[in-house]
């Protein structure tokens, strides 16, 4: 079974990935009264990608990219997709610490590319990690001692039993101040300062063509799938919903309802998202860190200290 | 995407793929940029056809030269051709590009810019509507298919031609060659 899962679960990731991404491009098209491309134009970009010849600048070049997208996978492989979950042990600690291999990857490749766009873009990326991951980690710790262990198996098993992290009152700020995070944690607006194309001309990936190009969509395919997992994980109860599959529980009819659930709860975070990228410009770097750094800090600060006084 | 074209798209993806997803960079000669807004945003929205800018030669497999090609700008255009991966794509708008245009008889802008960069379509018109634009993306498929869009591989067969032109118009290069030459 774990076997299966771990072959299974990278595989649902990057196909709702691809989804996720253009599914937003078609919502975000449909609001401005555009017709908007199928579905499936991230794939055909990505076919395309992978069709053309593309230009190295170093073996650091190949590599970053590479170490990157790996960073993706494995950081899948550590999330319960539904009741899928290969490697049930590190938890929320893993996450910490893997979180940023993404980024790093990007960094190398972009090191080695040279461009002054591309420098400019990963330092964004840099310090847009920092302010959000001070409050994520906030988070983190205000789950972690309200249910008291690191596994997020298990932080989806007490939410089956209590209800929903995002409905209990302890939780709840802890919840609102990721929810304010995550469109940082995905790079849309108002928190596109990394991509940024009309001022820094697509930063970190400006020098990304062809094969490169398609790895590095692939990796913000599964970026974006890790951060809405995750919401969906801690707070939005996993694959459950309000016992509807409590008769069916340890079958395989159970397992495939639960990962639909699971995506349709991210589909739906997904979604609100989009109307905030639709209808928000974006935040210059030094704006967007006092704004991450003020208004989610200060609430996860506040949920962390309702969480301990409460247990 | 049609249903009778899945065939299609299993015997050769990457060509339909080529054909469905035109990665766009603008290159902003003239006038003709003014008719591009209209046409990538809501108005007449390119992006159902797969038509969306990007903004480096790097992740692009269209070139879009959008009015006359001053002698100053063509050694942009060149060296931006030169950085876009192959297979890739050219398409002079306006007529400025085809024949000199207005500004015929110009000491300063390139007439025929096919004798510098290969052109694989050209729209016509002064200026051309953006409707023209979906027109010209719609034949440009056609040539696709057929495998009649082949600007790239002219490139690279009859550089020495091309490179020859460009030195004749510039004097000395200030960029080695892309190719190296064949016979010689």
């Amino acid at each position: 079974m774990n076997i299966i899962a771990m072959f299974i679960s990278p595989f649902i990731a990057l196909l709702s990935g691809m989804f996720f991404l253009g599914i937003s491009r078609k919502i975000m098209a449909r609001l401005q009264w555009r017709y908007g491309p199928p579905v499936i134009q991230p794939v055909i970009d990505v076919i395309r990608s992978f069709s053309q010849m593309s230009i190295s600048h170093g073996s650091l070049f190949d590599f970053g990219i590479i170490l990157s997208l790996t960073g993706s996978f494995v950081l899948v492989l550590f999330l319960p997709i539904g009741e899928l979950c290969p490697f049930t042990s590190g938890g929320l600690i893993a996450f910490i610490y893997l979180m940023l291999l993404g980024p790093l990857g990007i960094a190398l490749s972009s090191a080695a590319a040279a461009n002054p766009n591309s420098s400019i873009g990963i330092s964004r990326k840099f310090l847009l990690s920092l302010a959000y991951e001070v409050p994520l980690l906030l988070v983190f710790l205000a789950v972690m001692t309200r249910y008291n262990t690191i596994s997020l198996v298990e932080i989806v098993k007490i939410q089956a039993s209590t209800g929903w992290a995002f409905g209990s009152w302890t939780l709840v700020l802890s919840g609102i101040a990721y929810f304010l995070i995550l469109p940082a944690i995905l790079g849309v607006r108002p928190f596109e300062v990394i991509k940024a194309s009309q001022e820094i001309s697509s930063g970190p990936i400006a020098e990304f063509g062809g094969k490169h190009l398609a790895f590095s969509t692939l990796q913000h395919a599964l970026h974006m799938f890790v951060g809405l997992a995750l919401f969906v994980d801690i707070f939005l109860g996993g694959w459950t919903l309000f016992g509807l599959l409590d008769p069916l529980s340890g079958t395989l009819w159970a397992v495939i309802l639960g990962i639909v659930i699971f995506l349709l709860k991210m589909l739906v975070v997904l979604v609100i998202g989009i109307f905030i990228n639709a209808v928000y410009p974006r935040y210059r770097i030094e704006q967007a860190m006092k704004y991450l750094w003020k208004w989610p800090m200060l609430l996860s600060f506040i949920g962390l200290i309702i969480v301990v006084l409460a247990t | 995407m049609d249903r009778n074209q899945i065939g299609k798209w299993l015997k050769n993806p990457s060509k339909m793929a080529n054909k469905y997803s035109f990665h766009v960079v603008y290159f902003c000669t003239g006038c003709g940029i003014i008719e591009i807004p209209p046409t990538i945003t809501a108005r007449w929205d390119a992006e159902r056809f797969g038509i969306i800018p990007v903004a480096t030669p790097r992740q692009a497999n269209l070139f879009l030269i959008t009015g006359y090609v001053s002698t100053k700008t063509l050694k942009a255009i060149i060296r931006t051709y030169e950085q876009m991966p192959e297979p890739k794509y050219t398409i002079a708008f306006g007529s400025c590009p085809i024949n000199g245009g207005m500004y015929y008889d110009s000491y300063n802008t390139i007439k025929s810019l096919d004798k510098y960069i290969p052109v694989d379509g050209y729209i016509a018109g002064c200026m051309p509507r953006p409707e023209a634009i979906f027109i010209g993306v719609t034949h440009l498929w056609k040539l696709i298919d057929m495998d009649k869009a082949d600007g790239y591989k002219r490139y690279r067969e009859d550089y020495e031609f091309y490179r020859e032109n460009q030195e004749q118009l510039f004097g000395e290069l200030n960029w080695p060659p892309l190719f190296k030459n064949k016979g010689s």
